[in-house]
């Protein structure tokens, strides 16, 4: 197999409708009234919910803004209105931020310093926020993550990842930018760098050390089960970057699949209980 | 025996583990499809219960005869039309053995019924977990021909569509499950298989979405010739109907003469090579 970068080409009018149809069909089985999505002002959260309101109307979906101090950035919550607007979404914004400091206060170990821990509190607060909404409004949490980020478990376990649909987690980074592209989101939210907004200055590929271009082949390639040497000799990379890689996506498996459990009974939730995923 | 039969394809999607409003949306269909002369009116793989039940299987399967295919019974002699469903089949001698099963019933009771024989387990797929395999090609002598039936993955291996066509079929049933991801096979294998065996073929495939998976429809006819005679729309539900003429075999067969040329010897090396794989 070559890993050129056309081997993430699709064709995005079939991806658009088969997305389109997978979120319509979600919502009416499950009789909710609408769609809530976490909107970043970011590519992946845009991209979901402006597929959400092509899908179902603008009408029944609403983007939750939800900045915090320490990562506020005004641009990002203007492109958020930006897609709300173009798409006609509805949009609210909840400043989480003195939830985050009352929630410092009442812990005894709080460590001001302690980057990570705190920044997945605040992914974990926001989530707080858009399932209060949908149990509040009856509404279908559609989560933004996208595929590079899920197989590589860069995102918060319990966090930005707790939805009820994930509509594009079977897209590479890139190929959302594709989408993003295809459906009409603004420019300047298709190409401005990603960060999941955890602590000021974040951006992923700066932290992840590699550019999505790159990363989604490597992945593309593992996901074709295609041995990390081969990998690194058509990409013209060293072998420890794939390494490293393949090491990222395998040990996160802990984040994708929940519910381990040690086996005693006849049938066990999360190993042998095969259902659908509803009933209605 | 008729010569010419107007075949129905009803591609619907399914409520999954609702068998009582399945019945109730295969019974409106015939009856539709009766009102626009259908002689044989197909469902998809598993119509009786959706596809993806998983665990919910162990509830749903039922013997055959049995309740559903009572009901079905009636149906078909109720309206005069030949049926062809899919559904799980609890084997009679024992309490969890369960077939992937086709089934065909006519106004005079029930016909015949095929256990698929190609389970597929990979990818998207767990039909070996749940279903034994059948072992043995299905063709049943009605008064609408030679009818051979058939499932899904097994239009992947031709040695199956063979064996209903060796075995006299002079009409090929395919009924299907099958995910978006999957239509170029199907579309590529509907038509080479109804070509190289010189034989009308009905592939009758799902729609709707069943936990995430979006099953594409497409539903058709092949002529002998390979001919796509009628196609149902993708992604939707649609009720497609087309005349077949038997007689169109004979010009075909004669100068594409795959069945005259067939060369059994070949079958015992291909044997011994499948074998040591």
């Amino acid at each position: 197999m070559e890993l050129a970068p056309s081997v993430l080409n699709l064709d995005w009018q079939e991806v658009e409708t088969k997305i389109k149809r997978f979120i319509k069909d979600y919502v009416e089985k499950s009789g909710a009234k609408g769609i809530v999505v976490s909107l970043s002002g970011g590519l992946d959260s845009s991209t979901v919910a402006a597929l959400s309101a092509l899908a179902i109307g603008g009408d029944k979906v609403l983007g939750l803004i939800l900045p915090e101090k320490e990562t506020r950035n005004e641009k990002d919550i203007e492109h958020a209105k930006l897609v709300a607007e173009k798409f006609g979404l509805k949009s609210q914004v909840c400043d989480i931020t003195p939830t985050l400091e009352a929630f410092y206060k009442t812990i005894p170990i709080f460590d001001p310093a302690e980057k990570v821990c705190k920044g997945n509190a605040k992914a974990r607060t926001r989530i707080v926020y858009v399932y209060y909404y949908a149990n509040k409004l009856n509404l279908i949490v559609c989560g933004s993550s996208d595929k590079s980020e899920t197989m590589i478990g860069y995102f918060t376990k319990w966090g930005d990842v707790a939805a009820d649909i994930y509509p594009i987690m079977d897209l590479y980074k890139t190929q959302v930018r594709k989408l993003a592209q295809h459906i009409g989101i603004p420019k300047e939210i298709e190409t401005k760098p990603s960060t999941p907004a955890l602590w000021p200055g974040q951006l992923a590929e700066k932290e992840l050390g590699i550019k999505y271009e790159q990363l989604d082949l490597i992945l593309y390639g593992l996901e074709h089960f295609m041995k990390p040497k081969e990998i690194a000799e058509q990409l013209g990379i060293e072998k420890e970057l794939v390494d490293k890689i393949k090491h990222r996506w395998l040990s996160a498996e802990h984040k994708r699949r929940i519910f381990l459990t040690p086996k005693l009974e006849y049938r066990t939730i999360g190993a042998d209980f095969r259902l659908p995923r509803s009933y209605y | 025996m008729k010569e010419k039969i107007k075949i129905a394809l009803a591609q619907i999607s399914c409520k999954r583990e609702d068998k009582a409003e399945n019945l109730t949306k295969i019974e409106k269909t015939v009856i539709k499809a009766k009102k626009q002369s259908a002689d044989l009116v197909i469902f998809p793989e598993l119509s009786l219960t959706g596809y993806v039940v998983r665990d919910q299987i162990y509830e749903l399967a039922e013997t055959i005869p049995g309740p559903s295919t009572k009901v079905i019974e009636d149906i078909s002699r109720k309206t005069k039309a030949h049926i062809i469903f899919g559904m799980p089949e609890l084997s009679e001698k024992t309490q969890a053995t369960i077939y992937n099963t086709a089934v065909l019933v006519g106004p005079e009771g029930f016909i015949g019924k095929y256990r698929k024989m190609y389970l597929p387990t990979h990818s998207v797929f767990e039909e070996k977990r749940y279903f034994r395999p059948g072992y043995q090609a299905a063709v049943f002598d009605t008064v609408l021909g030679k009818v051979g039936l058939i499932i899904c993955y097994d239009i992947f291996f031709p040695e199956v569509s063979r064996l209903t066509r060796l075995k006299g079929a002079q009409l090929m049933v395919c009924i299907s499950a099958s995910p978006a991801t999957r239509r170029a096979f199907f579309e590529t294998l509907t038509v080479a298989r109804a070509m190289e065996n010189t034989a009308f073929l009905a592939y009758v495939n799902l729609v709707g979405i069943e936990d995430g998976l979006q099953f594409w429809g497409g539903s058709r006819i092949v002529g002998p010739n390979g001919k796509v005679l009628v196609q149902a729309k993708y992604d939707d539900e649609d009720l497609v109907m087309c005349d077949v003429d038997y007689a169109d075999i004979r010009s075909v067969e004669t100068f594409v003469p795959t069945l005259k040329d067939l060369r059994p010897e070949l079958f015992d090396e291909l044997k011994k090579q499948a074998e040591n794989l």
